[in-house]
């Protein structure tokens, strides 16, 4: 009864094995017959005969089911001349004389890939060729309340942080107009980094959110830099 | 009988209740917000994962490094951090 069942299971062990040994070929490999499979379609003469002028039947067959070459050269050549040839990326397959040479001549699994892989320099150069996008509207540079004006109106950040923008932006005018109210005869080079700070901030907040904003602040930098340098343009914009 | 299954129905509807979260505890845009007034406020927290509302403008964040931070708006106006 033991050895029944011990059977009955190794062959079903077996049975299971051959199954999960079966696979699909590989594409690489499916792809191959695809090409040369025009030249065993040799019974067919009436399609040769409508397409190519007679030389030899198995000749004629390869030449008249066969892809247009990519060079006019090549239509011209017989078959030894084929033959002799290495296969050409791109090329179609080379012509076999009769049906049984044409799976003897069956090319490698790897002249499909060749052959896949020549539209990609065609499609890479049509990429080089796209037109560029059209060029950005630029934005005239803000000033400081034109600043303030677009980073209440944007919605790439909240409320909290937007107060607390608004409080680090009055505490740097503070300190501008602290220094120009302190009749200094220095520059104020040393508020260039607070400043420089700030935008920083600033464009960190809203790039991901705002590009659009990010943008016109990056380019408005030194716009807003020179109002805040200068005394009268300072007060005047304050 | 009775008894039990109102008992379970009243258990059941506790806890859904309170296993609800609350929807500003759960407000990506509440939770972005409050990690950058931190960041802006130059204090540490790698992102904030929760957010406790104690009254207007008054939240209690938890950053996801464990930090937490009270942030509020004073009477002065201004946005403050305080750590907790």
């Amino acid at each position: 009864m033991n050895s029944a069942i011990r059977t009955i299971g190794i062959l079903c062990f077996v049975l299971a094995a051959g199954c999960a040994g079966v696979q699909e070929a590989p594409p690489s490999v499916m792809a191959g017959p695809l090409i040369v499979d025009p030249s065993l379609d040799v019974p067919k003469p009436d399609r040769s005969v409508a397409t190519v002028p007679l030389r030899s039947e198995a000749i004629q067959t390869d030449v008249a089911v066969a892809p247009p070459p990519a060079e006019p050269h090549q239509t011209a050549m017989t078959g030894d001349e084929v033959i002799g040839n290495e296969p050409v990326a791109g090329a179609p397959a080379p012509p076999a004389k009769t049906p049984g040479a044409a799976k003897a001549v069956l090319p490698p699994a790897r002249t499909p890939a060749k052959v896949s892989a020549s539209p990609k320099p065609v499609e890479q150069s049509r990429k080089n060729e796209d037109p560029p996008p059209p060029a950005r509207k630029l934005e005239p540079p803000l000033d400081v309340a034109a600043l303030k004006a677009r980073l209440r109106d944007t919605n790439a950040i909240g409320v909290f942080t937007k107060l607390a923008l608004k409080n680090q932006v009055d505490d740097l005018l503070q300190q501008f107009r602290a220094h120009y109210l302190s009749g200094q005869k220095t520059s104020v080079a040393s508020l260039r980094q607070p400043y420089d700070m700030l935008v920083l901030k600033v464009l960190a907040l809203v790039q991901d959110s705002d590009p659009p904003l990010a943008r016109t602040i990056a380019g408005s930098r030194e716009a807003i830099w020179g109002i805040l340098a200068d005394p009268e343009k300072f007060n005047s914009a304050t | 009988m009775i008894t039990r299954t109102r008992a379970s129905v009243l258990i059941f509807s506790l806890a859904a209740i309170v296993a609800a979260p609350s929807p500003a505890a759960d407000d990506p845009a509440l939770l972005k917000d409050l990690t950058a007034v931190i960041m802006l406020l130059g204090l540490p927290c790698s992102q904030v994962v929760n957010a406790k509302r104690q009254a207007d403008n008054d939240h209690i964040a938890s950053c996801k490094d464990g930090n937490r931070y009270r942030i509020f708006v004073n009477t002065a106006g201004r946005v403050v951090a305080q750590k907790q």
